[in-house]
């Protein structure tokens, strides 16, 4: 069950340079498509990226979830710092706040910390109990500006 | 064609987005590209020893096909929003069964408009929409914030 000691716990942040091979990786796979070749020509030319007046090749809307994993063993590692048991992890909700595109390119700074932890519904009702934890993610890029505002809810069941 | 504030209405609908059937190579291939190696989504050893009879969907890649819904209407930059309640697990197709398990496997994207508004300067709507698969049952819901001209 979380450890609820790690309620308020920051994450160490770290520093990492957008990729376009990483984006085009990530945009492949929710487009279901094997080869990059296949992808939207924006997630592919830095000219098309260009001419649609972005700075360099932009982030699908949910790529911004691979900065929370990138490093410290991605998912898996951030729940066993958490003490979640993974066979009873279920991911509730998600969501985004964009202040400004992230493109590759850009050099992004990720801060994250446990915002909220707490229980749901009564132990003793199998079924009804929930352990509630809630992360907050920061994204700042290479010009000291907050990018985006990531919020995961995950429950234990 | 970019989406105009003065020619979108409240209730116009989102153009729908419909994937092939997820295999378990699409959630591998998703897993690599995101960071999410819970085994849940892979390892059907392990789902069976947590009670499910298969693996499972990650959900930021149902939310991720929602993104695809959305930037295929609206251009990335233009998002200020984007937020989902999962609701329900989804299982891949199985292979040696495709006929009887596409229909759970096939996601489709819709959305509406469900306000138009002025906000910190900008023009905006907001638009609810809602993942389900091919038998009905809703994957998640929920609804993105976008600025427009």
């Amino acid at each position: 069950m979380a450890d609820i000691s790690k309620l308020g716990m920051e994450f160490p942040p770290y520093t990492i340079k957008v990729e376009k091979n990483k984006i085009a990786e990530f945009a492949a796979a929710l487009a279901q498509k094997e080869d990059i070749r296949d992808i939207k020509p924006l997630y592919q030319h830095e000219s098309t990226a260009l001419d649609a007046g972005y700075p360099g090749i932009p982030m699908p809307p949910t790529f911004a979830i691979s900065f929370v994993f990138w490093t410290g063993g991605g998912l898996m590692g951030i729940i066993r710092d958490l003490g979640v048991d993974v066979a009873k992890l279920l991911h509730s909700e998600e969501e985004y706040d964009y202040f400004a595109p992230i493109c590759a390119g850009d050099t992004i700074t990720r801060k994250m910390k446990v915002a909220d932890m707490y229980e749901r519904g009564k132990k003793e009702r199998a079924g009804r109990y929930f352990m509630v934890t809630v992360l907050e993610t920061q994204l700042i890029n290479q010009r000291n500006e907050v990018v985006l505002n990531a919020k995961t809810t995950f429950i234990e069941r | 064609m970019a989406l105009l504030y003065e020619t979108i209405s409240v209730g116009d609908e989102m153009p729908a987005y419909i994937t092939q059937p997820i295999t378990r190579t699409h959630l591998i291939r998703y897993a690599g590209a995101s960071g999410d190696f819970n085994p849940i989504h892979h390892d059907e050893t392990f789902a069976r020893a947590v009670g499910l009879d298969n693996v499972i969907a990650q959900g930021m890649f149902i939310m991720g096909i929602a993104g695809e819904a959305i930037t295929a209407w609206i251009d990335n930059r233009q998002i200020r929003k984007f937020n989902v309640r999962f609701l329900t697990m989804t299982e891949p197709v199985n292979l040696d069964d495709y006929d009887n398990t596409k229909a759970r496997a096939t996601i489709t994207i819709t959305g509406k408009v469900v306000d138009k508004y002025e906000e910190q300067g900008e023009k905006r709507i907001r638009c609810d929409l809602v993942a389900q698969d091919g038998t009905g049952s809703k994957k998640l819901s929920g609804f993105f914030i976008a600025a427009l001209a």
